[in-house]
C-alpha cells in the first residue's frame, strides 16, 4: 500500500478539489464546496479500507467531478445564487477545469485569494493552510501553537473579508501582480517560519508545515506569470534552511544553535538545490530580501565548522538586508556577528541603535546579546543583571533553560 | 476452528472533524488490518455499512428513518474471521484503528446449528 499511495494525497488532492470546485461555484460558496469534498475523503477512506483503485488519484478526481452535480442541486435546492452554465462553463469545460494545468491555475487563484491584502495578516496563514493545504483546524492550531477555538475564528474572519470585499477568484495581472505576490512571498515565508522554529514535541506537523511552503512557492515557480527573481531567492533560502532542520535538536530535545550542531547532518542534496535555484534567483540585478536571507543561510552552510564561518561576509549582507529592509532583529544580529569576531566596539554602536522594546515580549533575545556583550568585556555584574532581565520574561521553556545555563557559566566564572 | 463476528460501533468519521491526512492515515491501518488478516487466511467476510438507517420497531411496525447524529452506538461495520476462541479473536482486535475515536469493537460468536 505505501507504493501505490503517495504520502499527504488526500491532503493535496484536498486543496486541489476546494480550488476547482471554487472556480466553477464561486467563492460565495466555499462552505458547501468543503463539505462537499470533505464527503469524499470519508468515503474514499472507507471504500478504499478493503481494495484500492487502480488510481487513486484518478479515482479522486472523479469523485469531485460528480459532487458537481451534487453541489449544484444542493444551491438549487436552497436557492442559492448558481453560476451560469451556459455563460460560458458548460459540462465540457467544466471537464477541462480537472486537467493537471487548469488545476494548478486554480490552486494559484485560491493562494492569490488567501494572501490577500484585504485579509488579516494573521488569518492569510491559517485560510491558506484549511482550503489551499487541505489542514483541519485541530491540525493548523497544532502546527501554529495556537488553540482551536481561535484558528477557527480566524477562518470566518478570513470568510467574512472575502465576501465582504467581493474578491475575485482570479490571479492578479499587470500592476497589481508584482504588490500581491509580495504578500503571498510573505505568507509563504511566514508559513515556512513557524515551521522552522520548531522543537521535537511538535516536529512532525511542523516539517510539514516548511514541506508546505515549499511546495506552495514551487507552484508559484512552476507559472510563467507568477515565478520572479524574489521567489526564485525565497524557494532557495527554503532550501537551505530546511537542510538544517534535523540538526537543530538533539535526542534530549535541547535546542542546539549553530555553534553545537552537527553539520554532517545538514542535509547536502538540497543545499545543492538551493544554490541550483540561487543561480537563477540572480539572473536580474534587483535583489530582495530573500536573496540576502538566502545569501546569509548559505554562507553559514558553506563553513566546515562553526570557527570557520565568514562573518566578515555574513555582516555585509545584513548591512545590505537592513538597508532595504530596516529592522531591529536585524541590528540585533548583526551584534551578535560583532560579537563572534569580538569586534565589540561594532557590538555596542549596533545595541545602542535598538532597545528592548523593539523586540516586545521576544525582549530576551535583546537582553541575553546585551548580557554576551558585558560578559566578553570582562563586566560580569552587568552581564549577570541583563541575563536576570531576560529570564524574568523568557516564555518558551526550552530557550529558558538554555538562558540558565549561561548563567550558571557566568556565576562560575 | 469457529467463526466470529467483530461488529464495529461509535466512530462515525463524518462527525469527528478528522483532516484529509487523518483519513488517508486511518485507511491505511484499515487496509493494512485487512491485509494482515487476509494474508493469515482468517478472513471470511465483512462489510462497512452507510450511517443513514430505516428503523421499523413495534407491532405496528413504525417506521423512522434515521441519521447517525440521532443514534448513540451506530453499527459501521463487520468482520467475520475464523478463529479458536474468543482469546484468539481478541488478539486480532488489538489492529482495530478507531479505538481512539471511541470507536468499540464487540466479538459475537456465530451459531452453529447440529445438521
Amino acid at each position: 500500500m505505501e507504493n501505490k499511495i503517495i504520502d499527504h494525497l488526500f491532503r493535496h488532492h484536498s486543496g486541489k478539489m476546494v480550488s476547482v470546485l471554487t472556480r466553477i461555484f464561486g467563492l460565495d460558496n466555499l462552505d458547501i464546496i468543503e463539505d462537499a469534498v470533505q464527503d469524499t475523503f470519508i468515503k474514499a477512506s472507507i471504500s478504499w479500507r478493503q481494495q484500492l483503485p487502480d488510481n487513486p488519484q484518478a479515482w479522486l478526481t472523479q469523485a469531485a467531478k460528480n459532487r458537481v452535480l451534487d453541489i449544484f442541486r444542493k444551491l438549487k435546492a436552497e436557492k442559492k445564487h448558481l453560476p451560469n452554465f451556459k455563460q460560458g462553463i458548460d459540462e465540457i469545460t467544466i471537464n477541462d477545469l480537472f486537467l493537471d494545468n487548469e488545476i494548478e491555475d486554480a490552486q494559484l487563484r485560491m493562494i492569490f485569494t488567501a494572501c490577500h491584502p484585504k485579509l488579516n495578516s494573521r488569518d492569510r496563514i491559517s485560510f491558506a493552510l484549511k482550503t489551499v493545504s487541505g489542514f483541519s483546524t485541530k491540525e493548523i492550531a497544532t502546527a501554529l501553537l495556537t488553540k482551536e477555538d481561535s484558528i477557527k475564528k480566524r477562518l470566518t474572519r478570513a470568510r467574512k473579508a472575502i465576501q465582504e470585499s467581493k474578491l475575485q477568484f482570479n490571479i492578479p495581472q499587470g500592476k497589481a501582480l508584482p504588490e500581491r505576490l509580495e504578500s503571498v512571498m510573505e505568507v509563504l515565508y511566514l508559513i515556512f517560519n513557524e515551521g522552522f522554529h520548531s522543537n521535537k514535541k511538535e516536529e512532525l506537523i511542523r516539517k510539514e508545515l516548511c514541506a508546505e511552503a515549499m511546495r506552495l512557492c514551487k507552484m508559484l515557480l512552476k507559472n510563467e506569470h507568477t515565478r520572479s527573481a524574489a521567489c526564485y531567492a525565497l524557494f532557495a533560502l527554503m532550501c537551505f534552511h530546511s537542510a538544517r532542520l534535523d540538526s537543530k535538536t538533539n535526542a534530549d530535545n535541547e535546542i542546539l544553535d549553530l555553534k553545537t550542531q552537527d553539520r554532517k547532518l545538514w542535509c547536502s542534496s538540497l543545499i545543492e538545490l538551493g544554490n541550483t535555484i540561487m543561480y537563477k534567483a540572480v539572473e536580474e540585478d534587483s535583489y530582495s530580501c530573500y536573496h540576502y536571507e538566502a545569501a546569509i543561510a548559505a554562507e553559514h552552510l558553506k563553513a566546515s565548522s562553526f570557527e570557520k564561518t565568514n562573518w566578515k561576509k555574513i555582516l555585509n549582507w545584513y548591512e545590505c538586508l537592513n538597508e532595504i529592509q530596516p529592522m531591529p532583529s536585524h541590528l540585533l544580529t548583526m551584534a551578535v556577528v560583532c560579537l563572534q569576531v569580538k569586534d565589540y566596539n561594532n557590538a555596542i554602536i549596533y545595541l545602542n541603535q535598538i532597545s528592548p522594546k523593539d523586540f516586545e515580549q521576544r525582549a530576551y533575545l535583546y537582553y541575553g546579546t546585551l548580557s554576551d556583550y558585558y560578559s566578553a568585556t570582562n563586566n560580569f555584574q552587568k552581564a549577570i543583571n541583563n541575563i536576570d532581565l531576560a529570564l524574568e520574561i523568557v516564555n518558551n521553556t526550552l530557550e529558558k533553560e538554555y538562558l540558565e545555563k549561561k548563567k550558571l557559566d557566568l556565576l562560575l566564572n | 476452528m469457529k467463526e466470529f463476528m467483530m461488529i464495529f460501533t461509535g466512530a462515525d468519521y463524518a462527525d469527528l472533524g478528522l483532516s484529509p491526512e487523518d483519513l488517508q492515515n486511518r485507511m491505511g491501518k484499515w487496509f493494512a488490518w485487512g491485509n494482515k488478516m487476509e494474508n493469515a487466511g482468517i478472513l471470511r467476510g465483512g462489510n462497512a455499512l452507510n450511517p443513514n438507517m430505516r428503523r421499523i420497531v413495534g407491532e405496528n411496525r413504525t417506521v423512522t428513518d434515521l441519521t447517525s447524529t440521532e443514534v448513540k452506538e451506530i453499527v459501521g461495520g463487520y468482520y467475520l474471521v475464523e478463529a479458536k476462541d474468543f482469546d484468539a479473536v481478541e488478539k486480532i482486535a488489538q489492529d482495530f484503528p478507531d479505538y481512539d475515536l471511541g470507536g468499540t469493537v464487540e466479538i459475537r460468536e456465530v451459531m452453529v446449528f447440529d445438521k
